[in-house]
């Protein structure tokens, strides 16, 4: 961000940027033709559409709501330690913490909370929050002493650093932590759902492919994929864009 | 304008300061004693390794000495980088009333005298760009506003032309001479080019390397203006050149 050739986007960024855009859609596009097709076929005849629909929307809300407490946590304690002289010394010991599996430790989750949505949703918040912090962390520590310098000479010390200049460095650092943290919680969503039985689109993939792979859990699939490229197009991508766009170097 | 040795801005004296991070921990300055005057333009000049950019930190505060004492007659210190060093997240003229901002002057009068600076740079018309979207020159003029914004009475420049072509270099040295003249501050600036710091400055401080410690100061006997084409030029830059090369020889 502070090199000294300007990098302005050029044509070539912009074609090579239009052309993974394209095949995104793409994408998203064969995966709803395949799905009408198989329908259309009879092939999803047996899909307990509303079962279905009901199970991919009880994971996403946990999803939600574990991203959003992953965030504000992963965040806050990201810049406070990354405000704090102790950045270089509490590194290695997040290195080490976020490294532990997170579903060797959900029998504790199990102990403690039981077989609660709250359950699945703080375990997973126990895996989205590493990627996210480990970015916003990663990216104060890598920030250019120049950039520092000049937030210190201009007056952004103290508390004051954190909101007028941590927090605005790190934004593009939120996006890439949330993104990988997403993914991740999916996973671990749907792990705990298998594990614990609660109903979900875990439980529902489980209890679909029981007899083998069968249309509900083909039909599953598809479903989860819709919605990941869709959030990936619709959310990820435009703010991507528009990060590495103001952010560019 | 007058620079006034009774009266330095900084006055550094057995100042030692060690460089540590991960890679290496070495002495980055060695006993170094300097008085800078009050409203004069002062060049260091040295090798890579001759803790130029560590001594402006030390000056600065943002690095603490390991030993040695310094009075600094400055309240408000503004600095230019060779890396620009501009907030990507800000507009030009957002990044130009940062330092305001933090001084808590309302959102109305920091806008006006930012565009005041810009205009004085003559960048008025990119306020509303992001530094990603301006050439080197452009940043560098951002970088020179934002120090200019908060009126500092010590200006220290980390090599400010280096990243430059040479052309814009040339003006931005007109300009600051220009600016120089019209707010009197005190301006230390680490230099790589001998003709560079002959035209700006009143003194040249010579580093050298290894450990980091300051060989001699010269002034230079030129009146301003000065003219970088001129045969006394030229002769004060070989003077200089010749003080350095026997220096560096010894």
């Amino acid at each position: 961000m502070i090199r000294s050739v300007s990098h302005q986007p050029t044509r070539a960024w912009n074609h090579a940027h239009q052309k993974r855009h394209r095949r995104g859609w793409i994408l998203i596009t064969t995966i709803i033709i395949a799905t009408v097709l198989f329908a259309a076929l009879g092939d999803f005849s047996s899909v307990p559409w509303l079962t279905l629909t009901g199970a991919v929307l009880q994971t996403t809300v946990r999803l939600v709501f574990a991203y959003l407490i992953a965030l504000s946590v992963g965040v806050a304690i990201a810049l406070l330690v990354g405000w704090s002289p102790f950045t270089d010394a509490l590194f290695p010991v997040f290195d080490i913490l976020q490294n532990v599996p997170s579903f060797a430790l959900i029998p504790f989750f199990i102990y403690f909370l039981g077989y609660t949505d709250r359950m699945i949703i703080l375990f997973a918040v126990s895996s989205v929050l590493w990627p996210i912090l480990f970015a916003v962390l990663a990216a104060i520590r890598n920030a250019h002493a120049d950039l520092n310098d000049a937030a210190t000479i201009f007056g952004a010390r103290g508390i004051r650093r954190i909101p007028f200049y941590l927090m605005p460095l790190s934004l593009p650092a939120v996006l890439t932590g949330s993104i990988v943290g997403i993914a991740i919680g999916w996973e671990s969503i749907i792990g705990a759902e298998i594990i614990t039985n609660a109903a979900g689109f875990g439980s529902f993939i489980k209890d679909a492919s029981a007899t083998g792979v069968n249309q509900s859990a083909v039909a599953g699939m598809l479903v989860i994929l819709l919605i990941v490229f869709t959030i990936n197009r619709l959310v990820w991508a435009p703010l991507m864009t528009e990060s590495a766009k103001r952010y560019a170097e | 304008m007058q620079s006034d040795p009774a009266r330095p801005a900084v006055v550094l004296s057995r100042v030692n300061a060690r460089f540590a991070d991960q890679k290496r921990n070495a002495l980055a300055l060695k006993d170094v004693s300097l008085s800078i005057p009050a409203g004069s333009f002062v060049s260091v000049v040295g090798p890579s390794g001759a803790g130029k950019s560590t001594l402006m930190r030390v000056v600065l505060g943002l690095m603490r000495p390991e030993s040695g004492t310094i009075v600094r007659n400055f309240s408000k210190p503004a600095m230019v980088f060779q890396n620009y060093a501009l907030f990507p997240w800000l507009t030009a003229l957002d990044n130009v009333a940062f330092g305001l901002r933090m001084q808590g002057v309302p959102r109305q009068e920091r806008v006006r005298i930012a565009l005041e600076k810009l205009r004085e740079v003559g960048l008025e018309s990119i306020a509303r760009h992001y530094p990603a979207a301006l050439s080197g020159g452009q940043r560098q003029r951002v970088g020179l506003a934002r120090a200019l914004a908060i009126s500092p009475d010590l200006l220290i420049m980390d090599e400010p032309f280096s990243n430059l072509d040479t052309i814009t270099a040339e003006a931005l040295r007109t300009d600051l001479l220009k600016i120089w003249r019209s707010y009197g501050m005190t301006i230390l600036m680490v230099n790589h080019l001998i003709p560079d710091a002959v035209e700006l400055s009143d003194s040249i401080i010579l580093m050298g390397a290894h450990p980091g410690r300051i060989v001699n100061s010269f002034d230079i006997g030129l009146p301003r203006p000065r003219d970088p084409r001129s045969p006394q030029f030229f002769r004060e830059v070989d003077r200089i050149t010749g003080l350095i090369r026997g220096i560096s020889q010894t």
